[in-house]
């Protein structure tokens, strides 16, 4: 594992290469291309804020943040939701997408998925300003969201790498988990406290295991900390933090372990 | 003598010959409940395109590689150009390569020509500006249907056209070692004598070569020594003619030919 990190770090312009012509693709590097970044997040933002704040009130819930705030809780974690949604649906075809460049250079492999995390962390920095303005106006204090930020990206960045790690390899072996993303992806945006809070979760009647399963996935506490950033009341307590902690970084070694085991394989089956 | 800038000792690669390629999850789920019905565990049959290779090349050497379809020379260049592991043995490098395989540098049908150029160059440790030094020189060369169509999708270009392109490319690539397989019979007449020109100029830079071919010509042309591959094995490493010979030879014994 050493030298295969070694290795992407003697490439790291190799990386910036292809995060560089990721973005470019996507955003043909126009202001428009910024502003279209952000068009999804906030719709579907929007769209949660009609359901939840103006049709069925239910905003306030919990208790722990209030009502005229939920939009900053909602649009932070939809940012942050954004960033995995796309590497899930994106780092899977890390490999197979990229064949041609694959089969006839030899870089470390492992830059094509991580290169793909990076270029979808775009989404969410691009959505950083948005939450500042969004805290500004709703007069939330974020004083402290310098602190607390910089960890939530770390954490996600370390879980995400693994994730593509997995899958892009995995993909090329079994071509239709791509399929399965799609599910995935809704499981991870109701399955987290992205629209609720966790409280709502913590004192609800479900069955204690059910409670254990839910706080082992790691954005679980991923979000926590990134809504600590505007909300530090929801800080996540030590028990969540270090189960985050302790996830993100069994998912990057268990992706790069997959990810170096599959590798010889999988450049057979290019 | 000098150290050398291919060695490989005991090489060899195993594939699976029946794999049910791109095996899904819907099959696997699908076939759990009817198993052992048509499969009978053809799935584990393997071969080995190549094995026990072991050779040295010297720097400024020039290299041909002979043999019929299927017997490895593609996937001995994949070996050396570190594309493929090996399952056996090992093959130590030193220096860059510059590869042209598959008829290809690795450009992606999505991206312009300009955007290819930029990208593979970038790729193999070009700078920008070397890129931007370069550019002019590598488009004239691949000729003017290319540079006409250097800001449209590689994915219309036509075979001629992208070979050019990339052989363009690679061989303005500052590496030691040149890896070519059988680009050069793609190209027209004279687009292979500008290209003959190049690799001239190359090796007289003291740069490496080794050449997949099935022309003769273009064979003894470049190369001194020869490497004669048989079903994955290494028959002759000696003198071009000596490789070229057992080529034409009578044909050894059988002719079930693995493909």
């Amino acid at each position: 594992m050493t030298s295969s990190l070694v290795g992407v770090w003697r490439s790291r312009n190799v990386l910036q290469y292809l995060v560089r012509r990721d973005l470019a693709v996507k955003y043909q590097q126009s202001i428009m291309g910024y502003l279209w970044s952000l068009l999804e997040p906030l719709g579907i933002g929007l769209i949660y804020y009609f359901v939840f704040v103006v049709v069925m009130e239910r905003g306030g819930r919990g208790g722990v943040i209030p009502e005229e705030h939920y939009i900053l809780y909602l649009m932070s974690g939809i940012f942050s939701f954004m960033w995995t949604s796309g590497v899930l649906s994106e780092a899977t075809g890390a490999l197979t997408a990229q064949k041609a460049l694959i089969t006839t250079m030899n870089v470390p492999r492992e830059v094509f998925p991580i290169g793909r995390v990076l270029a979808r962390s775009a989404e969410f920095l691009a959505g950083i300003p948005i939450l500042a303005v969004l805290a500004a106006i709703l007069g939330v204090d974020f004083s402290r969201w310098l602190l607390v930020l910089p960890l939530a990206i770390l954490l996600q960045a370390v879980f995400l790498t693994g994730v593509a790690l997995l899958l892009s390899s995995v993909n090329v072996m079994m071509q239709d988990i791509e399929r399965f993303m799609r599910m995935i992806q809704r499981l991870v945006f109701y399955g987290c406290p992205i629209l609720y809070p966790l409280v709502l979760v913590e004192t609800s009647t479900l069955p204690v295991w059910v409670k254990v399963i839910y706080k082992t996935n790691p954005l679980v506490g991923i979000l926590e900390v990134h809504h600590a950033a505007w909300f530090p009341q929801l800080f996540p307590s030590a028990g969540l933090l270090i189960t985050c902690v302790v996830g993100c970084l069994t998912m990057l070694v268990a992706g790069w372990l997959v990810f170096r085991r599959l590798e010889p394989a999988v450049l057979k089956e290019l | 003598m000098s150290e050398p800038i291919i060695e490989a000792r005991n090489l060899g690669v195993e594939f699976v010959r029946n794999r049910r390629r791109n095996l899904r999850l819907r099959e696997s789920f699908i076939h759990a409940f009817r198993r052992d019905r048509r499969r009978p565990q053809q799935s584990r049959e393997t071969f080995w395109p190549l094995r026990h290779l072991s050779f040295e090349v010297h720097p400024g050497e020039a290299v041909g590689i002979i043999g019929k379809n299927g017997t490895g020379k593609s996937t001995l260049l994949k070996l050396i150009a570190g594309v493929l592991k090996p399952d056996e043995g090992e093959v130590v490098v030193r220096g860059r390569v510059a590869p042209l395989i598959q008829l290809s540098a690795g450009f992606s049908g999505d991206l312009t020509g300009r955007e290819n150029v930029n990208l593979v160059a970038s790729l193999h440790g070009l700078t920008r500006k070397e890129i931007r030094a370069r550019f002019d020189e590598i488009v004239d060369f691949a000729g003017d249907q290319v540079r006409d169509a250097i800001d449209s999708p590689v994915r219309h270009y036509s075979s001629g056209m992208k070979v050019r392109l990339a052989f363009s490319l690679v061989s303005r690539l500052p590496h030691p070692l040149l890896l070519v397989d059988e680009a050069l019979a793609v190209g027209d007449r004279e687009f292979k004598q500008k290209c003959y020109k190049v690799i001239d100029g190359l090796l007289a830079e003291g740069r490496t070569l080794v050449l997949v071919s099935h022309s003769q010509p273009q064979l003894t042309r470049f190369c001194k020594r020869g490497f004669y591959l048989d079903r994955g094995k290494l028959v002759v490493d000696g003198t071009i003619q000596e490789a070229l010979d057992a080529y034409n030879g009578p044909p050894s014994e059988v002719d079930a030919e693995e493909d």
